[in-house]
């Protein structure tokens, strides 16, 4: 029987609380081991770690590639999975492999292959995919169903065939479906975070609000925590209420710190949305049950009338080069911007363009205003170059930051005393390429009227 | 009294990649209050200090927290961004008088 059954058939048997331990929010980051033991040591009915998310920047999706080091992901991954397999836990992967699309999906089913074969595992694996079909999403914006999420363009039929890769965030529907196959772990593509631990409280009979909150709060570990942390969290579920506890006993989740916790990288802290509805947090209610664990309730939960799918696109725009330098001239800070208006057209004459596709450059001195955009107020004594060209191959963008590096050096300017160079490079070549540079094209909320084909399951045994 | 002497965190984050989201935390009810009920704190005010076109000032009370929700100005991560992750964009707002 799998791990998923027969916790189920358990779980019906004697009913009860219901334990489940997240094991990370950024796995590949890191899992802390002796917290993640002390979690399996509760014997929790679930295991749950995302892997993904849009922060890191469009690249990794476009690309099919983690933003973890492999080793990094192969360490995590199996301290969660030989900790499940070998304790019959069921185990759920979100948004595998950074960007939850499928070559993200494979590389990390490659990891896991790796992982049985080294330990002897045998098991059975569900996987869920999440790239969205093109005919699908043309569909939906030629029929009006596709909105922006905030500023961003109205989406276009050819902003769907021009995107690298398309995904979509599941939701527990897709889960559901993924248990009905009797797995004993879940690898899933892109995934909202709360359905990985949601979903089978959800099949228990849990009122959904409550497991939703509590799997919004335990999906990023012991983040609610006083000072935070990425130690394993357990969230026991009693019903309309649950428990938070992190398993590193010297941290503490206070009321506080816990409903501070739902600001947390959201437009809205009073409301989630799910693809099959919103989970509303305006009456959560946090009370201290000793000193580091805290009792929350109040989670509502309205399906809704319309599923809706967040669709995610990453655009390819060509190949970077970048500089990397410094300066401690005073003559050459003052005069930083016009210095690198003068050497920008000159290396535009030496380095043509394409006219049809002209290549990006950008010089950014840092120290003068450029990381949050507004001019600073004194002048420092020193400043650090940077110089970025997105051209259409590798060959052109490096050709382009190469003849940058030599004019922005040796670029005359009226005073200047330091006639030998401008900058200090940190080491040779100062300029390097730095692979494909791609932006988010897609960042819209698409309207469904079936879920299920839009996130297709497929199982397999493991080992053995 | 300024914002940056008068609350416990100040950060800034993305929300999504066309979304940035400012979090100010105090340490006491009173100071929550003072801070909401700030001229400096309205809404048009925040988005001048950020050159944006608009901002959205969200109250918090469970926490003392008051979150402001700006638009980016450039989608994290595409050419001319200089802060995919959005953790360095609460320098405008920490000389705030409330």
């Amino acid at each position: 029987m799998s791990a998923f059954a027969a916790t189920i058939d358990a779980w019906k048997r004697e009913k009860g609380l219901l334990r489940i331990l997240s094991a990370s929010g950024q796995l590949g980051y890191g899992i802390p081991e002796p917290a993640f033991r002390a979690g399996l040591a509760r014997k929790p009915h679930l295991i749950g770690a995302d892997m993904g998310s849009v922060d890191p920047g469009p690249y990794y999706l476009g690309a099919g590639k983690l933003a973890t080091a492999r080793r990094s992901s192969k360490r995590d991954l199996g301290l969660a999975i030989v900790g499940a397999v070998r304790n019959r836990i069921p185990f759920i992967l979100g948004t595998a492999g950074t960007g939850g699309g499928d070559p993200h999906l494979a590389e990390t089913m490659d990891i896991i292959r790796e992982i049985a074969r080294e330990n002897g595992l045998n098991f059975r694996v569900a996987t869920i995919g999440a790239e969205m079909p093109r005919d699908t999403v043309k569909a939906a914006v030629r029929a009006g169903k596709v909105t922006s999420i905030g500023p961003i363009g109205a989406l276009t039929e050819a902003d769907v065939d021009g995107a690298a890769r398309i995904v979509g965030q599941m939701g527990m529907e897709a889960f559901q479906r993924a248990i009905d196959l009797e797995p004993d772990i879940i690898i899933a593509g892109r995934a909202c975070d709360t359905a990985i631990y949601a979903t089978l409280p959800q099949r228990l009979g849990f009122p959904v609000g409550p497991a939703l909150q509590m799997a919004k709060i335990i999906e990023c570990a012991s983040l609610c925590c006083e000072g935070g942390g990425r130690d394993a969290m357990l969230g026991t579920l009693e019903g309309e209420s649950f428990i938070l506890e992190s398993m590193n006993p010297n941290r503490r989740a206070t009321p506080m710190s816990v409903a501070a916790h739902s600001l947390y990288e959201q437009a809205d802290p009073l409301s989630v949305a799910e693809p099959e509805g919103i989970l509303y947090l305006a009456d959560a209610k946090y009370e201290a049950v000793d000193e580091r664990r805290v009792r929350v309730s109040g989670g509502r939960w309205e399906p809704a009338t319309q599923f809706s799918v967040k669709i995610e696109g990453a655009t390819w725009l060509g190949a970077r080069a970048v500089l990397v330098a410094g300066s401690t001239d005073p003559v050459f800070i003052a005069k930083a911007q016009e210095i690198a208006a003068s050497v920008e057209a000159m290396v535009r004459e030496l380095v043509p363009p394409n006219p049809k596709r002209p290549y990006d450059l950008f010089f950014r001195f840092y120290g003068l205003g450029v990381v949050g955009g507004q001019p600073v107020t004194t002048v420092p004594e020193e400043v650090g170059v940077l110089v970025e060209c997105i051209g259409e191959t590798e060959e052109e963008a490096r050709a382009v930051a190469a003849t940058a590096k030599q004019y922005l050096l040796h670029a005359p300017f009226p005073g200047r005393i330091s006639t030998a160079g401008n900058l200090g490079f940190p080491f040779t070549p100062p300029e390097m390429t730095a692979g494909d540079a791609y932006r988010f094209s897609i960042y819209h909320i698409m309207q469904v009227d079936d879920l299920a084909p839009l996130f297709p399951v497929s199982i397999e045994t493991i080992g053995g | 009294m300024k914002l940056i002497d008068a609350a416990r965190v100040i950060r800034s984050k993305n929300a999504g990649p066309t979304q940035v989201t400012l979090d100010l935390m105090f340490d006491s009810r009173e100071m929550y209050e003072r801070a909401l009920a700030a001229p400096s704190l309205k809404a048009a005010v925040i988005a001048q200090r950020f050159i944006v076109a608009e901002a959205e000032i969200i109250p918090y009370p469970a926490a003392n927290a008051i979150k402001i929700v700006l638009p980016r100005r450039i989608i994290a991560g595409t050419p001319g961004d200089t802060d995919v992750y959005g953790a360095q964009q609460h320098r405008p707002i920490l000389d705030l008088e409330i």
